[in-house]
């Protein structure tokens, strides 16, 4: 089975940026990867560079085996979905879709039936005389994908295909994306900002940052055991509270204050560190509760969010915790000013390296605004 | 509409004054359109004045002595048609107007590609030094032609050759302005995507990058030969003789000497063919443009196109 990719040691640099930094990767056939990150990580530039339209400053990409580093895009076998869609607006959305099979030297009533099983495939059968002009934005994303398909690559590389769309249509392609991707088995190479774009499509995410990998697992992994603040607080939200973290009796011990938290896991990183803890994940006790993990607090604002409620307790040490309360339909249990003890289930911590301090421009990096049609 | 400022009058007492200088801030600006209108008539007087006596019985070109095609055609000797000066002038103008068309275009087309794709040192001074002609006055640009093919390249000499060289040079400037627009709005991505799905570079050109550039080709060309065939100053350096002369030479000349209304029927026809240039332009690259997503990326086209035909029209 053809649609390995592998990436090695693979730079790029524009100007004095370093676009892509060293970046060693492999995706197996098959597989939909997506790398996800913030505007200007590299995820772009290192989507271009897989598919040719700009050249390594370094490493190598190789395709099944063979180092594709020096070939130009047109002798690549791959494809690319556009995030402008890229249509021939003076070619109808069939000769858009046949576009690319004369250069596979695929004519007549092959050619045909090919073109029309890829619009098939998309959902897009009657449309054939339209001009690309005359098709809402969803349409012509299905146009892109079906002149793409229609060549039967082993690799299809998708720049956020879905970013122009309105939130409802892009939901409905997510879906669709997917059940394309497992019925042909071809690899899946997506570039996103949206983190719930990747979590709900991807086989495994790289989070990118700066050039580099941050993290790359699968989407489970990545949003139950991030590696970094900066990973924890792009996927989803995540509480933050700087400790001192020593080998415990089981898992691992915190320090905060003069409070004490266990964490189950084992072989955390010691010393200086950061535990984390997903906002839903935090229960809220009446005050005075007894047991391990229970931190006095106190609520100083409860947002209404209609299915859930953000209640955000500032800890006797100082700290804020964000408790992710969903709204059963009985009265709100707690308001502001109420005193609370929050639990931190000990199996829910986790343990990041690095210091607090790091930790809060981590987590502000992964917060900054994507600004439209870039990355 | 008075209900509508009475509450914001009230709400705001110390804007009363202002607010009353223009009662209705969202009624039709009247005054505008009466001094617009009066501006355009004033404007066009001259020409309508000029044209009005192309059309003259008489051999007055400032008394109106009825109507008629005498000065055209239908007078043997003196018409534009049986002029020899005049004729010789007409077609001087119509040859040079063809042959810069024809070299500018493809050759404007070319630059505007090369530029588009050339990255890195020394693009972006050249890019400025392509559009220079736009902005340099045409005198000081024929008074540089002039030596430049009296001296260095005194091989060519004056006379048509060098009126053409002329014009290419300029117009090339035009033509790379209305292409790199066009280019701009195309964009890269879809140069990009031909060459994904397997077009060798000379394919992306031909399949996709020509067709897309159509409209931009044939504004080009007219516009070209609109500004071409206006052209005075480079034309007049660049001229060696009788044969040379051009239909804004031959009016200037005749102009002081013995004018007829047969020079006001040869700028009439010079008016026209201009116009007619200009508005098939126009009306190509709607035609060819047309069902290309959204109004914007056409309506950025026009505005373009307009503002270089607007900078044809100053120069």
């Amino acid at each position: 089975m053809s649609g390995d990719i592998r990436l090695e040691e693979l730079t790029k640099i524009y100007g004095d940026v370093l676009a892509v930094d060293a970046i060693d990767l492999h995706i197996p056939p098959g597989e939909f990867f997506t790398m996800l990150g913030p505007s200007g990580c590299g995820k772009t530039s290192t989507l271009r560079l897989i598919a040719g339209f700009e050249r390594p400053d370094g490493g190598a990409v190789i395709l099944d085996g063979l180092d594709v580093s020096r070939t130009p895009p047109h002798k690549r076998n791959v494809n690319t979905v556009f995030q402008s869609y890229a249509l021939f607006p003076h070619r109808t959305v069939e000769q858009n879709v046949a576009f690319g099979l004369r250069y596979k030297r695929v004519g007549g009533d092959e050619a045909r039936r090919r073109v029309a099983d890829a619009m098939e495939l998309v959902r897009l059968g009657g449309m054939a005389d339209r001009r690309p002009g005359q098709l809402s934005g969803g349409q012509q994303q299905r146009v892109a994908l079906a002149r793409a398909l229609v060549l039967e690559p082993p690799v299809l590389l998708l720049d956020e295909p879905l970013g122009a769309l309105d939130a409802r249509l892009r939901v409905d392609l997510q879906v669709e994306l997917k059940r394309i991707q497992e019925q042909l088995a071809v690899t899946f190479v997506y570039v996103t900002h949206d983190q719930d774009e990747a979590l709900t499509m991807s086989d495994r995410v790289a989070v990118m940052r700066e050039g580099r990998i941050e993290q790359c697992a699968t989407p489970q992994e990545l949003y139950e055991e991030p590696a970094t603040a900066f990973v924890a607080n792009f996927l989803g939200a995540a509480n933050l509270i700087p400790v001192a973290s020593q080998p415990g009796v089981r898992g691992t011990e915190l320090a905060l204050g003069s409070f004490r938290l266990r964490c189950e896991a084992e072989g955390a990183p010691h010393g200086e560190a950061v535990a984390m803890i997903r906002p839903e994940y935090v229960r809220l006790e009446p005050h005075g509760a007894e047991g391990e993990n229970r931190l006095p607090g106190m609520v100083e604002e409860v947002v209404y969010l209609g299915f859930h409620q953000d209640v955000r307790v500032r800890l006797a040490t100082g700290a804020l915790v964000r408790a992710d309360v969903p709204n059963d339909g009985e009265a709100p249990e707690y308001q502001q000013g109420d005193a609370v003890a929050v639990h931190l289930r000990a199996r829910n911590l986790r343990v990041l390296a690095g210091d607090g301090e790091r930790a809060v421009q981590d987590a502000q990096a992964a917060a900054a605004p994507e600004p439209a049609g870039t990355a | 509409m008075t209900t509508t400022a009475a509450p914001t009058t009230s709400r705001a007492p110390a804007r009363t004054g202002r607010l009353r200088l223009r009662r209705d801030p969202w009624g039709h600006p009247r005054g505008l359109a009466i001094v617009t209108w009066i501006y355009i008539l004033w404007s066009l007087a001259p020409v309508l004045l000029a044209i009005r006596f192309a059309f003259n019985e008489g051999r007055s070109r400032s008394a109106a002595q009825g109507w008629s095609l005498r000065w055209f055609w239908q007078d043997p000797t003196l018409s534009v048609f049986h002029d020899p000066t005049l004729r010789s002038a007409l077609e001087q103008s119509l040859k040079l107007a063809g042959l810069a068309m024809l070299i500018a275009t493809p050759l404007g087309v070319g630059l505007a590609l090369g530029l588009q794709r050339w990255r890195g040192r020394g693009s972006g001074t050249t890019n400025r030094l392509t559009l220079l002609p736009l902005v340099t006055p045409e005198l000081v640009f024929a008074v540089g032609l002039f030596l430049l093919f009296t001296t260095a390249f005194s091989f060519i000499g004056l006379g048509t050759t060098a009126q053409v060289i002329g014009h290419v040079t300029f117009s090339v400037s035009f033509v790379v302005v209305i292409v790199r627009g066009r280019l701009q709005t195309i964009g890269g991505d879809i140069e990009e995507a031909a060459a994904d799905l397997g077009a060798p570079p000379w394919e992306v050109v031909r399949r996709v990058l020509l067709p897309l550039l159509l409209p931009a080709i044939a504004a080009s060309l007219l516009i070209v030969f609109a500004l071409s065939i206006d052209d005075f100053v480079v034309s007049q350096y660049l001229a060696s003789g009788a044969d040379t002369t051009t239909v804004p030479m031959r009016i200037y000349a005749q102009a002081r000497a013995a004018p007829t209304p047969a020079l006001n029927a040869l700028a009439t026809l010079m008016l026209a063919a201009t116009l007619l240039a200009l508005a098939l332009a126009y009306a190509v690259f709607r035609v060819l443009t047309r069902g290309e997503r959204g109004g914007r990326s056409a309506l950025g086209q026009l505005a373009s196109l307009e503002a270089t035909i607007d900078a044809g029209g100053t120069k």
